[in-house]
């Protein structure tokens, strides 16, 4: 079994780098919001503005700046209405660790409800 | 003249509503185990009219009688007769019209199905129902009015959204309203349990089919909603975590949640608190879902109808709704025992609903966050698909795990011989997985793992199936059919988004483009006149270069004339192994076009899957019938 997981790690990072250049312009594309558009990423829309913003992530991967970078820069120029991908910070704190609070409440009651059977049990 | 018919019916709809709550209150009363024939006569009536004003409705926009402002604003004269049917539920208003007759018929089937049971529970799931039903009615009447008229009369009217203008968006409302306003049913019930008294085993039986009905029915719903998506939007995908799409599928994870849970309710007398919470959030955040989408507040591509004030009488009708809910619920709830054991399908249950609770949260917290923080703090965030893949695909793989084995539990006494068989399915998972990832291309570890426990499930139940054919011993077939559906989703999910080949790049006609193994030639394009839109045709060689296979396609821009829009149709060449998408858009002020290329593997079987999920849910009721 260790040894699957071994090879499962040593393909995935090894493999990354085949076709890099376009996968990477879509995956950007994809996390990117078409401002002018109701609820479409630049990748699915036909507008100017995506057109546009197609042509600055092409520079700016051009210029060797990575993923992080781009998406900071079009905050920057933006706001963070532009990326899907909402960041880590004190403002997004709870939209990321709400779901799993509740995933642990939700196995403490579970959990609490058999045990009360154990107890019940040994009664 | 049909205007003034359809206020008409709708008017004795909602007088014959009020009737039926009065005379349910006096015949509460009265001693007798059935119920007033006379009260099931005046419901016949109510459900006869408000499917005649739907009727009225649908035959103003056939013969587009332009008096109306609704087919004013929604319909033509040129469109095809398929779509001006369907637009009398593609406005708001006439999709008003229509949630209030499934309230009705959902209200009036109950009444007949259910005859021979508890008397008291039966009326006050009467009432509860009507009160719904005149909330809606009266929004209806003095916001949302369908048959408002307009004078003068123009000639012609607006037209429908063309992107609205596709069979499987025609079908969608209609089978997710009868998902999501169903559940109004048990939303009822559920209260009038409480009240009556009439509890447990007996209240599950009477529910269970109402909330099969609904949820493959919203499954149904759902399912149309992507595809639509799919083939009309034009970018490819079908699912996008888009605030609209998530409020339809937040109903479906608490369905999915009661379908469960009910039958522990009906086979073991337990968690009766429990299914009745289900049963009034069901509806519940069925109608804030309705709510958010209608008043605007969200901002997506779905979005068509909104107007705040609509907002507002929703959002007051929805807190009268909850609070009511919650005065009763805690007035008449009682304490119970509960009895579990470890490995029991009591406890692998409600491991589904944990599950069910947490995708529920992921996904309210996605949609309501951006909403709350703007609102707190002016900060405007977007919570796209990266943040849905992060938070929910991990847990997916123990969820598959659990749909596995789950409903096997009670069947486990040679506990190693089990143990083997699970084993072996395993490594046959991880050896399909692994012919998979070398076949077709590499993914992440996630991936593998999602890709492993989706085969996993799919195993199991065709293994299920397998001994239902043997031996007809095995009852739950559709319980089979819609993990293998699950499954099945699941795996080609996985499999569409790891291996789907896609590029997007800029052409001029006559021009062609090489990458990996295809060559595009963009041959020619072509203006073309249809019956209510121009298009114009661009035509597509694509030359797989390694197979030497060729394909021609003609996407398609289309001007609509009423009203005046732009829509991009894709050219897919749909085939079981994968389906070929192909658009074009025209870029201002240049000759060239910006063309977005995908090679989708199975994408057909997406929507396979999702028809088999839903199928074992008709399944299962046409056998509850059968019995």
């Amino acid at each position: 079994m260790k040894k699957i997981i071994l090879i499962i790690f040593f393909l995935t990072f090894s493999h990354l780098k085949s076709d890099e250049v376009t996968k990477l312009h879509i995956e950007i594309y994809k996390n990117l919001r078409c401002l002018v558009c109701q609820g479409q990423s630049i990748a699915d829309s036909n507008s100017e503005f995506a057109q546009t913003v197609k042509l600055v992530v092409k520079d700016k991967i051009n210029e060797g700046k990575s993923k992080k970078e781009i998406y900071e820069f079009l905050i920057s120029k933006y706001g963070e209405w532009i990326v899907y991908q909402p960041r880590f910070n004190r403002g997004n704190f709870l939209l990321w660790f709400l779901p799993y609070l509740i995933l642990i409440f939700g196995a403490i009651i579970i959990y609490a409800l058999i045990k009360k059977r154990k107890n019940n049990k040994a009664n | 003249m049909l205007s003034n018919t359809g206020i008409t019916l709708v008017i004795l709809t909602t007088l014959l509503s009020i009737t039926v709550i009065y005379k349910s209150f006096v015949d509460l009363h009265i001693k007798n185990n059935l119920v007033n024939q006379k009260i099931l006569n005046l419901v016949t009536f109510q459900t006869t009219f408000s499917i005649l004003s739907f009727i009225v409705l649908i035959v103003a926009f056939v013969i587009s009688d332009f008096s109306l402002v609704n087919v004013y604003e929604n319909s033509h004269t040129k469109k095809p007769l398929f779509y001006k049917i369907s637009g009398a539920w593609g406005s708001h208003e006439g999709s008003l019209l229509l949630w209030i007759n499934i309230l009705v018929i959902f209200s009036f089937l109950f009444l007949v199905f259910t005859k021979h049971n508890n008397k008291s529970y039966l009326l006050y799931t009467l009432i509860f129902q009507n009160f719904l039903i005149l909330g809606f009615l009266i929004f209806l009447l003095i916001n949302s009015n369908p048959f408002s008229k307009i004078y003068p009369i123009p000639i012609e009217g607006l037209g429908l959204n063309p992107i609205l203008q596709d069979p499987a968006l025609a079908i969608h409302p209609p089978l997710l309203y009868i998902g999501f306003v169903g559940s109004s049913i048990y939303f009822s019930a559920g209260i009038a349990s409480l009240i009556s008294n009439c509890r447990d085993k007996f209240f599950a039986k009477s529910i269970k089919p109402w909330v099969l009905i609904s949820w493959s029915f919203q499954t149904l719903g759902i399912t149309a909603g992507s595809i639509w998506a799919y083939y009309e939007l034009g970018w490819g995908g079908f699912w996008f975590w888009d605030p609209v799409e998530n409020a339809s599928l937040m109903p479906w994870f608490v369905i999915t949640a009661l379908m469960h849970s009910v039958i522990v309710l009906e086979k073991r007398n337990s968690i009766y608190s429990w299914v009745i919470i289900l049963c009034l959030l069901t509806f519940t955040i069925s109608v804030t879902g309705t709510f958010l989408v209608r008043s605007g507040i969200l901002n997506s591509v779905h979005t068509f109808a909104n107007d705040p004030s609509r907002g507002l009488y929703i959002l007051i009708f929805l807190s009268l709704m909850i609070f009511l809910a919650l005065i009763v619920f805690f007035r008449y709830s009682k304490k119970e025992e509960y009895n579990f054991l470890l490995k029991s399908k009591e406890t692998l249950i409600l491991a589904n609903n944990w599950f069910m609770f947490f995708f529920l949260t992921a996904v309210m917290i996605g949609t309501l966050y951006p909403i709350i923080l703007e609102v707190l703090n002016n900060t405007k965030i977007s919570v796209g698909p990266p943040f849905y893949s992060a938070v929910i695909f991990p847990f997916v793989i123990p969820f598959l795990i659990f749909m596995a084995l789950g409903p096997k539990i009670n069947w486990i006494k040679n506990k190693y011989k089990e143990f083997l068989s699970n084993f072996l399915i395993l490594i046959a998972a991880i050896i399909l997985n692994f012919l998979i990832y070398f076949l077709l291309g590499k993914y992440s570890i996630i991936s593998n793992l999602i890709i492993i426990s989706s085969i996993f499930l799919i195993i199991h139940s065709v293994k299920d199936l397998l001994t239902f054919f043997k031996n007809k011993t095995v009852s739950d077939i559709s319980r089979i059919i819609s993990h293998l559906g699950f499954g099945m989703l699941i795996l080609f999910i996985g499999i569409s988004h790891n291996f789907t080949t896609e590029n997007d790049f800029n052409l001029k006609v006559g021009e062609k483009k090489k990458f990996s193994v295809y060559q595009i030639n963009f041959n020619s394009i072509q203006m073309e006149n249809e019956k209510n839109y121009k298009k114009i045709v661009g035509e597509f060689r694509l030359i797989n270069l390694k197979s030497n296979f060729e394909e021609i396609l003609y996407p398609e821009i289309r001007i609509y004339e009423q009203p005046e829009t732009l829509t991009y149709e894709a050219s897919i060449k749909t085939k079981l192994s994968s389906d070929i998408y192909l658009t074009m858009s025209n870029i201002s002020r240049s000759d060239y076009y910006n063309i977005k290329f995908q090679k989708k593997p199975f994408m057909i079987w997406i929507w396979i899957s999702a028809i088999l999920i839903a199928s074992g849910g008709f399944i299962r009721l046409i056998k509850i019938k059968t019995r």
